[in-house]
């Protein structure tokens, strides 16, 4: 039996009917990945190339030969826009140490800076937090292509680029291809690029991201997918060299949360000569960027005399901020950003997890949807549920930076917390967790509903003051006496 | 290789990462350069294994949460990546094929003891088998006899020094 299914990403094929009702006539007959099965995946950023690698490592503990095709329009070894996935760039600590354990040890020429701890600069002052438990430089920041736009920068490979090259260690072929079609031709999905058929595959695997068009072209397959809602983003990258970045950020990542109109906060991020300058915001514009390098508070990072460059390496990618609907269908499963991410978070970190747990859903049960529902979308669930604790501590975080003295007292806490790191740090703690997505949200919310966490927080807020004024007093005094 | 682009902490030459005896539940990544495990006898150091860049090491505490088992000191530089032991084990649990490496470590340490302990059985053996034909030798002045268990000695710690010379570079090349 063939049935004949299209769908195009500017325009729907005559021919088109439901994918669901090609299921729908095969449902009950078990899919499973044979040896020798071909697995197509659409996008080479990190969701694609992970799901390569877990899936192909199990295969052989398996003792089985799979054929891997990734599709992949960029490449990444270009400067800018074009070869980059547009990021801040952060791989998160948990990240870092994932991957070393899967034996994926990220080379200094991927790592751009080692970061050891995360400033916050506020109107009212800065504060370092390192973490309390370990004493190291644990997380890395990369570049996602080769290098920002007009760079002589050299020896930088992109992080993109190197997960990929792992890829094909593990037997995948890449191709330099745009798909601009996928159709169900029997029971299999068949691909296209301009035009032309490229192949028929066991299993299709959508780690297209969010940034390209992609999605929508899945969605026309009525199979039940959606694409995540999204928000945007702009960043740039400026150049000052190695050695004014390591004097002025160090070994930091900054977060700045200011009152600049439109601008929710701005992470900065040291990358050897350069600083990439991240900005969420509800629209954001590059006069943000301008906005916050003018800012006093940033000004003081910069060189005297800093102009900012007439042309300087900018984008304006989105952002998830949701989950993808039914990330799945028979013989077809979505990964990272087109499934769930973290939210503001550890997006890389999520296209880790989603992967994985496609990868070993194909090998270990099956390709069938039920498949899918039963043993990947757990993990995309769980994500979801766990996002859900993040848009709660968000919402607390600025409702604490909107009540001065309660982020006054906050900030007191955490400043003396961060002078004596061998005690408990438990509110360096939670903004250490939130931030670097070393935990679950779930985990911090649950910290913070502690009794004594919360009466600690109420006590500094109402002693904060009285200790400021006495302090205030107890100095005139000592003035008058004097 | 510039340094501001290594994860993880640097150790000087020499330098003690892992003490033996010491509670301590994280484990360890190399990232950069090379460390050796040494097991204290005495005041005698003995060498069990060298290792090197994307080898892991302590994780028997990770999952027995015993004391260390040997000392794990830097051979010139090293940057290593310590794994935090609380977050590893929420991942473990979430996600149990985590431990897979760590396991095949395991297992390809567990074949190269059991190699080692049977080349070790057969220097005993021989040495042994040795002494008792001395003893049996009957009529040989105890003078002439000394220089015999002397070289016989010095035999026995050739054997066993070339066991652990031959065993630690491979140690190199685990996965
Ligand atoms: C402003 C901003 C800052 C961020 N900062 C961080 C951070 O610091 N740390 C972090 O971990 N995450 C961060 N993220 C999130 C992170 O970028 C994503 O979560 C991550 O890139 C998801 O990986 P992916 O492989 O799913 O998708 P992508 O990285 O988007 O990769 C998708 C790939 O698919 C290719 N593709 C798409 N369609 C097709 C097609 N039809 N044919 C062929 N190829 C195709 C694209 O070219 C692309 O290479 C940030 C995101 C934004 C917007």
């Amino acid at each position: 039996m063939s049935s004949s299914f299209t769908i195009h990403v500017l325009h729907s094929h005559p021919k088109a009917c439901c994918l669901h009702n090609v299921i729908s006539t095969r449902r009950g007959a078990r899919v499973i990945l044979h040896d020798g099965a071909r697995i197509a995946i659409i996008g080479g950023g990190p969701a694609g190339s992970l799901f390569c690698i877990f899936a192909s490592q199990l295969a052989r503990d398996m003792g089985m030969a799979l054929d891997f095709t990734i599709y992949e329009r960029k490449s990444f070894a270009s400067y800018g826009a074009s070869g980059c996935n547009m990021c801040a760039g952060v791989v998160s600590e948990s990240l870092v140490q994932l991957l070393a354990l899967e034996g994926i040890n990220l080379p200094p020429a991927v790592v751009q800076w080692g970061i050891e701890s995360y400033f916050f600069h506020t109107e009212g002052g800065s504060v370092e937090i390192k973490s309390s438990r370990l004493r190291q430089r644990g997380i890395a920041t990369v570049f996602r292509g080769g290098g920002p736009a007009g760079s002589l920068a050299k020896g930088i490979q992109s992080f993109d680029d190197f997960l990929l090259q792992r890829a094909v260690e593990h037997g995948a072929c890449v191709k330099r291809t745009f798909i601009d079609r996928v159709c169900m031709e029997g029971d299999k999905p068949r691909l296209y690029s301009g035009g032309k058929m490229l192949q028929d595959c066991d299993l299709l695997v959508g780690a297209f991201g969010i940034k390209a068009g992609t999605g929508k072209m899945f969605e026309d397959l009525s199979a039940g997918y959606k694409v995540p809602p999204t928000t945007k983003a702009v960043q740039s990258e400026i150049e000052l060299g190695s050695d004014w970045v390591e004097r002025r950020f160090g070994h930091s990542i900054h977060i700045f949360l200011l009152r600049i109109p439109g601008i929710k906060f701005v992470s900065v991020i040291p990358k050897g000569d350069y600083i990439t300058v991240s900005v969420l915001g509800k629209y954001p514009k590059s006069d943000h960027i301008t906005a916050f390098l003018d800012h006093s508070a940033m000004k003081k990072f910069l060189p005297s005399g800093f102009q900012i460059p007439q042309k300087f390496c900018h984008c304006f990618p989105k952002i998830s901020v949701g989950a993808a609907i039914k990330p799945f269908a028979r013989r077809a499963a979505f990964v990272g950003d087109a499934s769930s991410t973290r939210l503001y978070k550890d997006g890389i970190g999520s296209a880790y997890i989603t992967a994985k747990a496609a990868a070993h859903t194909a090998l270990l049960h099956g390709i069938g949807e039920k498949d899918f529902r039963e043993y990947y979308f757990p993990a995309c669930k769980s994500l979801n549920r766990d996002n859900l604790f993040g848009q709660h501590l968000f919402f607390v975080n600025k409702l604490i930076s909107v009540v001065s003295p309660v982020s006054r007292g906050y900030f007191h806490i955490v400043q003396s917390e961060q002078k004596n790191l061998q005690k408990n740090t438990p509110y360096s703690d939670v903004l250490w967790d939130m931030f670097t997505g070393s935990r679950f949200y779930k985990d911090i919310f649950f910290r913070t509903l502690h009794p004594w966490f919360i009466l600690y927080l109420l006590g500094a807020v109402v002693l904060y003051p009285i200790k400021k004024a006495f302090l205030f007093f107890a100095n005139r005094w000592k003035g008058v006496v004097l | 290789m510039t340094e501001e682009s290594l994860l993880g902490r640097l150790y000087e030459d020499g330098e003690t990462i892992v003490e033996e005896g010491m509670q301590s539940r994280t484990m360890y990544v190399i990232q950069g350069g090379k460390v050796k495990v040494v097991k204290n006898d005495n005041g005698n150091e003995t060498v069990l294994a060298l290792l090197g860049e994307g080898d892991i090491f302590g994780e028997m505490s990770l999952f027995d949460a015993s004391p260390r088992s040997a000392t794990i000191k830097a051979v010139g530089e090293a940057r290593v990546l310590a794994i935090e032991h609380e977050g590893l084990m929420k991942r473990i649990k979430m996600d149990p094929t985590l431990a897979l490496r760590m396991i095949k470590q395991m297992c390809q340490r567990i074949r190269d003891l059991n190699a080692r302990l049977i080349v070790t059985k057969k220097a005993m053996h021989q040495a042994s088998e040795g002494l008792l034909q001395l003893q049996r030798t009957e009529g040989v002045p105890r003078k002439d006899l000394e220089p015999k268990i002397l070289a016989m000695v010095a035999q026995l710690q050739e054997n066993l020094h070339t066991l652990t010379e031959q065993y630690v570079p491979r140690d190199e090349s685990l996965p």
